[in-house]
């Protein structure tokens, strides 16, 4: 029960802050409403999609302050489980989704027990490496498709199918993320909170001063680790159900990865809204720019240019992100 | 025989070429303590710039290496007073994703300029030649005189950080950045120039490279993982670690070569039905792994 | 009864030897002072029995078990908790979640871990700071705060990592009124290390003094006060010439 109330209890956050994520979140329910393009709805999934991740990687990376460069591996787990159990065996998504989970949970303690014992910059690069890894190993495991990769052709069944999470208007793919959206962020706001939230930010802090309080640093990192695994994975899952189509060097490439990192930085890691803001303001950037500088324009490259010069701005000038532009605003104000 | 010789004497040319390829990040780790993702990068640039000047000038490829040298000379000082001097200040998460921007910019800008396709030399005084050292190996003339151009390169770099008064400077910054900065060593100065030696040894290494491997705009990465598992493994800012992990790291991206004598020799099935060949860099990658947790000062460092 | 057993403890790195062959006992009740000239290895003492650093030889006892292999939140779990010199808290943890952390090692509900951090807060005088940042507070409040967060592990044996370097008179006194608190109040074992001489021999019930880490003398305050090797040691030439070759308390 205490659980909870504390997932539902926002009462910490200022005012406006409420008043703007009620707007946000009304907009967010009522959007299908605008009949707005298939590509606006197409970006919209993405960003939530994408805010997910981010808050998955924010468990970790912004409250634990373990920067993680390879969650793009549990993308692929989530999404391959699904996409394997669905082909093979028939089995809904809603079955195969925590099964995925499980996967991604388990190989997450595998690589996640080794690799914490590293910090900083060793920790970030091994992270990109285990991912490496495993991604070479899917481009030459025959059972899922190798280099190939997999397909659900969406004929074979009946959509709308919601056991399956085959549907052939995306505002169904469209409801059920904004669901697993909503989720995520009572499941956020109740993990700051929690035991392991305060642990994982006191870690943070100063390692020796959390060791000498009690607390397990190590096995808080590799607790939270497997949390935010779990996240992507979820999102993983529902991407093989969405795409339809996964193969290794997209679904579990380092710049998806980079991406998800990325977009908790640019909204403020260690912040609740961090990355939704990030995830919103990037994604519609990445996929406009895309479209009409790469596409329309013919200019191959020049998004993902702008794209860089967006990163390194941010990385130089404002390292906390955009939440920590509102905040260091709101602070100066109140002094 | 032949194929396991052969193998490894391929694999100990390509890590005195590898090792050239990290040297730079090893200085450049050791001086400030960023890791620059962006290495590969101006590994590719070093490429293109030996290719282009080669076609341009129509000259020898391997008689490009001073263009590369200032070409990377420049740009590690450009990248450095434009854009690296900020991340200093910041906290490592934004200098991490700080070098990782710099990368996709520098990647994707030559995606813009130069296209995306494959580009290789084909002609040069060594190009398709090849010496018989007997026992049937047979090692192509561009990798040898790269192998050997990249030790007169790396011994160059590494007298300048060792014997000269602007690389004791260097070292100096490396211990103790403050410290220096109160004896009167222009810090910020020395930072600009191990970001010079640092991006020029690797394009250097990339106008070597590009005799014997094509170039396109995607070709950092791997290079950048490589030169990231050969520092850890020579220890993050050792110089004389960066060479001897460089042979070491070498030899292991021709395991497919030796796990094909392994296969021939004893005749064993199940070896031979392993693709050997797809899992050529997760070694290297692996090996990244596996020694840094088990060392993760590398074998030679004095950084942690 | 002994609360905290020191046994030969040596503690070295690479060459250099920072503890060597330290033995004291704390019995259950007391009030032990830890004293020595900077660099003598008083911090280096309080690491080793905290569990984080490994000892090189020796044995540390606590509450009858042997904690010399155990790792530091093992210790702490125990009812072993410190503080320490410089609190780098960086973070954005505000005063009551830093004292919430160290009450979440007793429970996994948040609201009693919020209730037993403002009963802490409230029992040192600290409630007024209880929503700000720690880094926002000056250093002297920022100490007070460590203290608090120590008591939230309900510990049996308290160390304290000088708490009243560098406060003003006024500051000590409120510190040392916390730690009579802390001490009596609660009934909870103090061992301090401390280097404002005034508070130490004021409190301590009985002095552990190191020097170029080694124990050069053990006793109550008076008695320590008057040893020769400890004056030449900590003291120094100039106090001895200034006040007779005795500390004595309410200087």
């Amino acid at each position: 029960m205490e659980v909870l109330r504390n997932a539902l209890d926002f009462s910490d956050f200022p005012r406006v802050d409420l008043c703007v994520a009620a707007l946000v979140a009304s907009f967010l329910l009522i959007f299908p409403l605008f009949h707005f393009s298939s590509f606006a709805m197409a970006t919209m999934i993405q960003f939530l999609m994408f805010s997910l991740y981010g808050m998955g990687w924010n468990t970790i990376g912004g409250y634990g302050g373990q920067v993680d460069l390879g969650k793009a591996q549990y993308v692929g787990i989530g999404a391959y489980t699904t996409s394997v159990m669905l082909i093979r065996w028939d089995v809904p998504f809603w079955v195969s989704m925590p099964v995925g989970m499980s996967f991604a949970v388990l190989w997450s303690f595998i690589i996640g027990y080794p690799l914490f014992r590293l910090k900083g910059h060793y920790f970030a690069i091994a992270t990109i490496a285990t991912s490496l890894v495993l991604k070479d190993l899917f481009e030459v495991w025959d059972f899922v498709g190798a280099a190939r990769g997999l397909e659900i052709s969406p004929i074979k069944y009946h959509p709308p199918d919601f056991l399956r999470l085959i549907f052939k208007e995306d505002v169904y793919y469209y409801y059920v993320i904004l669901g697993f959206f909503f989720l995520g962020i009572f499941y956020v706001n109740w993990f700051r909170k929690s035991r392991l939230g305060f642990q994982l930010r006191s870690i943070k802090d100063n390692e020796d001063v959390a060791r000498s309080l009690g607390i397990n640093v190590h096995w808080a990192k590799v607790k939270t680790y497997a949390i935010a695994t779990a996240f992507v994975s979820l999102v993983g899952s529902f991407h093989a159900c969405y795409i339809k189509n996964i193969e290794p060097e997209d679904t579990m490439s380092l710049d998806i990865s980079i991406l998800i990192a990325l977009m908790a930085m640019l909204g403020g890691a260690g912040s609740l809204w961090g990355p939704i803001i990030g995830a919103g303001v990037l994604i519609p950037l990445k996929s406009y720019l895309k479209e009409w500088l790469g596409a329309k324009a013919g200019l191959v490259g020049i998004d993902l240019i702008i794209y860089a010069v967006i990163i390194m701005l941010i990385s130089a000038v404002e390292p906390r992100g955009i939440w920590g532009i509102v905040e260091k605003a709101r602070r100066r104000r109140s002094v | 025989m032949d194929i396991l010789v052969g193998s490894l004497a391929a694999g100990i040319l390509i890590g005195m070429v590898l090792a050239l390829v990290a040297i730079g990040l090893t200085i450049i780790f050791g001086v400030m303590d960023i890791v620059n993702f962006a290495h590969g990068e101006f590994l590719m640039i070093g490429m293109y710039t030996g290719l282009l000047t080669a076609q341009g000038m129509g000259i020898d490829p391997l008689f490009t290496l001073p263009f590369a040298a200032v070409v990377g000379f420049l740009l590690g000082v450009i990248c450095y007073y434009g854009f690296v001097k900020f991340l200093l200040r910041g906290p490592m998460v934004a200098q991490l994703l700080g070098t990782f921007g710099l990368m996709l910019f520098l990647r994707n800008v030559a995606l813009l300029v130069f296209g995306s396709e494959d580009r290789a030399v084909h002609s040069g005084i060594l190009v398709g030649r090849s010496f018989e050292v007997g026992m049937g190996v047979v090692i192509p003339a561009t990798k040898l005189a790269a192998a050997g151009l990249s030790v007169v390169a790396f011994v160059t770099v590494w007298m300048l950080m060792n014997r000269t008064k602007v690389g004791k400077a260097l070292t100096a910054t490396a211990l103790n950045s403050q410290g220096a900065r109160y004896m009167g060593i222009p810090t910020d100065r020395m930072n600009a120039l191990a970001w010079g030696i640092g991006a020029a040894s690797v394009t250097i290494a990339g106008a070597l490279i590009v005799n014997f491997w094509s170039v396109n705009p995607f070709v950092g990465l791997l290079f950048t993982m490589i030169a990231f598992a050969i520092v850890a493994l020579g220890g993050f800012g050792s110089v004389p670690g960066a060479f001897f992990a460089g042979l070491v790291v070498g030899i292991i991206t021709e395991i497919p070569g030796i796990w094909d004598f392994f296969t021939y020799t004893f005749n064993l099935d199940w070896m031979s039905r392993v693709p050997m060949t797809s899992f050529k860099y997760m070694w290297v990658y692996l090996a990244y792994f596996v020694i840094m947790v088990v060392r993760p000062r590398g074998l030679f460092g004095w950084k942690y | 009864m002994t609360l905290l057993e020191v046994q030969a403890l040596t503690k070295e790195f690479g060459g250099l030897r920072a503890n060597c062959d330290i033995s004291f006992n704390v019995h259950q009740g007391e009030m032990v002072g830890i004293i020595g000239p900077n660099g003598a290895g008083k911090t280096t003492l309080f690491n080793c029995i905290s569990g984080l650093y490994p000892v090189t030889s020796g044995r540390i006892i606590f509450a009858g078990r042997d904690i010399t292999r155990l790792k530091a939140h093992e210790v702490a779990r125990l009812g072993l908790a410190r503080t320490f010199q410089v609190y780098a808290a960086t973070g954005d943890l505000t005063v009551e979640e830093n004292v919430m952390v160290g009450c979440f090692l007793r429970t996994r509900s948040r609201s009693q871990a919020m209730a037993r951090a403002k009963q802490i807060l409230y029992d040192l005088k600290l409630e007024d700071l209880s929503h700000y940042r720690v880094s926002e507070l000056p250093v002297a409040a920022q100490k007070r705060v460590t203290m608090a967060t120590a008591l939230g592990l309900d510990p049996k044996l308290l160390l304290l990592d000088e708490v009243a370097a560098g406060l003003n008179p006024n500051e000590v006194e409120e510190v040392m009124a916390n730690i009579k608190h802390v001490h009596s109040d609660l009934g909870i074992t103090v061992m301090l290390i401390e280097h404002v001489m005034e508070m130490v021999m004021k409190i301590s019930h009985r002095i552990v003094v190191l020097d170029y880490g080694e124990k050069i003398a053990e006793g109550d305050p008076q008695s320590i006060a008057k040893d020769p090797r400890v004056i030449k040691a900590y003291l120094g030439e100039r106090y001895v010439r200034e006040h007779g070759g005795e500390l004595s308390p309410s200087s």
